[in-house]
């Protein structure tokens, strides 16, 4: 699969400022990106909104997530803009949006899509306004809160609860802007991937290249069939409302391919944010995740989720290293992007102890 | 020699500086760039004290005795270069050459966990 890694969130708040270009022209690149979503709006059906721009959720290499007041006939509504960068190609805002709708209507928690676009007027970047749902998303409030109210147990079963409803749904009715892995070699199509985004990187790197190959010899069973994957799911890009799943958030990996993809990542060590005993998320038991799934009709195939935990974490440790490489390059001046530079090792260390407990030590 | 403080009490001191003083003064994204910040300076002191030992002998021994090149080719080669012709080799999917690779892949693994978050190594899943 081409769906390449770095999507780029630090999974922290950031000062409005920083999610323009230079500090000296951020107000007028704010009033521009201001009027940009209005006329965005207006396309859709809005009369006379006026957009203020009042925080920023997260940026990233790839896209900045704002917090937006749309004011339009009297009344005042909170949303959401997600600009992209185009520093790194994903699905177009317009097929994201689309997967969103479908998702929402199948029963998966997920915002409601209020306007989107592939060319933002002025950046000519894709870009969507979603609506405001309540709760936390930073990772560490998030495992505090859930931990304080002890509803760890019940908000893996609602992940699985939501994956279950979302790999349900009929693949015919996916829009046919998603990526698709290759439905006879899936996991080779995907390790092709891997391997075309290391080659591009500019320092080699053995360790995710020894498991990669790996990977490739080491292929789990089939799917019964190819579902709608979100791809991204995972501490950080879940809104959690009083200890409970409130939406599913950053649909832009979403793609068709093996189900399992989605639970394994989920539950990879690096999103445990240092909960490493519990499993899923940091917050969560994997039976009440693997129970949820299952009873939602999900079908949970072992070799598949641990197949696919070594496969995701070779994506993240290239996702880490593409955005150091961005940084060496000058594509962005974040010192978060350049720290993640400084943890491949952790992703790579991650990969070799997965690696490991399949085949044993000496195994490869 | 240089002029004290060393740089490991230097970083560390700026480590200690960033995140007792600016972090609590800031919000946001600048708070999360500091702690940033100060745990890169941490990272950094460990790394001026102990880089830990440099693999490129080793991957030289590894790289020459496959019969494909010999060691000689390798000599005067950097460890960047060296991980390139490693990355090579990984390649081409050869899985007993993975697997003799591998204890040297893991230890050069833990060598750079040791000084970007030792931490992560207590745990072994």
């Amino acid at each position: 699969m081409s769906a390449p890694p770095g999507s780029g969130r630090s999974g922290e708040p950031t000062d409005p400022a920083a999610a323009g270009a230079g500090a000296d022209d951020d107000a007028g690149l704010q009033r521009a990106t201001e009027r940009a979503l209005a006329d965005l709006l207006t396309a859709h059906g809005w009369h006379d909104p006026v957009v203020a721009i009042t925080g920023a959720a997260s940026v990233g290499a790839q896209r900045s997530t704002l917090l937006i007041d749309i004011e339009s006939e009297d009344e005042i509504i909170p949303a959401v803009a997600q600009l992209s960068s185009g520093i790194i190609a994903a699905v177009p805002a317009t097929v994201e949006s689309a997967v969103i709708e479908l998702a929402r209507t199948s029963g998966v928690p997920a915002p409601l899509v209020l306007a989107a676009t592939d060319a933002l007027a002025g950046t000519g970047q894709p870009a969507q306004v979603v609506s405001r749902e309540p709760g936390l998303s930073i990772p560490r409030q998030v495992l505090r809160s859930v931990s304080e109210l002890g509803t760890g147990a019940e908000l893996a079963g609602e992940c699985g609860t939501a994956l279950a409803r979302l790999h349900g749904i009929a693949v015919g009715a996916a829009p046919p802007g998603l990526d698709r892995l290759d439905e006879g070699d899936p996991f080779g199509d995907y390790c092709d991937g891997l391997a075309a985004t290391l080659d591009d990187l500019p320092l080699p790197h053995p360790t995710i290249r020894l498991g990669v190959e790996w990977l490739r010899r080491n292929p789990p069973s089939l799917p019964q069939r190819q579902t709608i994957v979100h791809a991204d799911f995972r501490t950080g890009n879940l809104l959690v409302d009083d200890g409970r799943l409130s939406a599913v958030l950053d649909w832009e990996l979403a793609h068709v391919g093996d189900p399992m993809e989605d639970l394994a990542y989920l539950c990879l060590r690096t999103w445990r944010f240092g909960n490493d005993e519990l499993p899923v998320g940091g917050f969560g038991p994997l039976d009440a995740l693997r129970w949820a799934y299952e009873a939602g009709n999900g079908t949970w195939r072992e070799d598949a989720f641990r197949w696919w935990m070594a496969a995701r974490t070779a994506w993240w440790a290239c996702g880490l290293a593409a955005q150091a490489a961005a940084f060496t390059a000058g594509l962005t001046d974040s010192i978060v992007l350049a720290a993640s530079g400084r943890r491949v090792p952790e992703l790579e260390y991650d990969l070799l102890n997965l690696i490991e407990t399949e085949t044993g030590p000496e195994g490869t | 020699m240089g002029d004290e403080p060393s740089a490991e009490a230097l970083l560390l001191a700026m480590a200690a500086t960033v995140a007792d003083q600016v972090v609590p003064a800031t919000s946001g994204g600048a708070a999360h760039a500091a702690r940033v910040v100060a745990n890169l300076c941490r990272i950094l002191a460990r790394e001026v004290v102990d880089p830990g030992d440099d693999v490129a002998v080793d991957l030289r021994v590894l790289l020459g005795a496959d019969g494909r090149g010999d060691t000689e080719r390798f000599e005067g080669v950097d460890t960047t270069g060296l991980l390139a012709a490693l990355d090579d080799r990984l390649r081409d999917g050869d899985a007993e050459f993975a697997m003799e690779a591998l204890p040297l892949v893991r230890r050069d693994v833990e060598r750079r966990l040791a000084i970007s978050r030792p931490s992560y190594l207590d745990d072994r899943p």
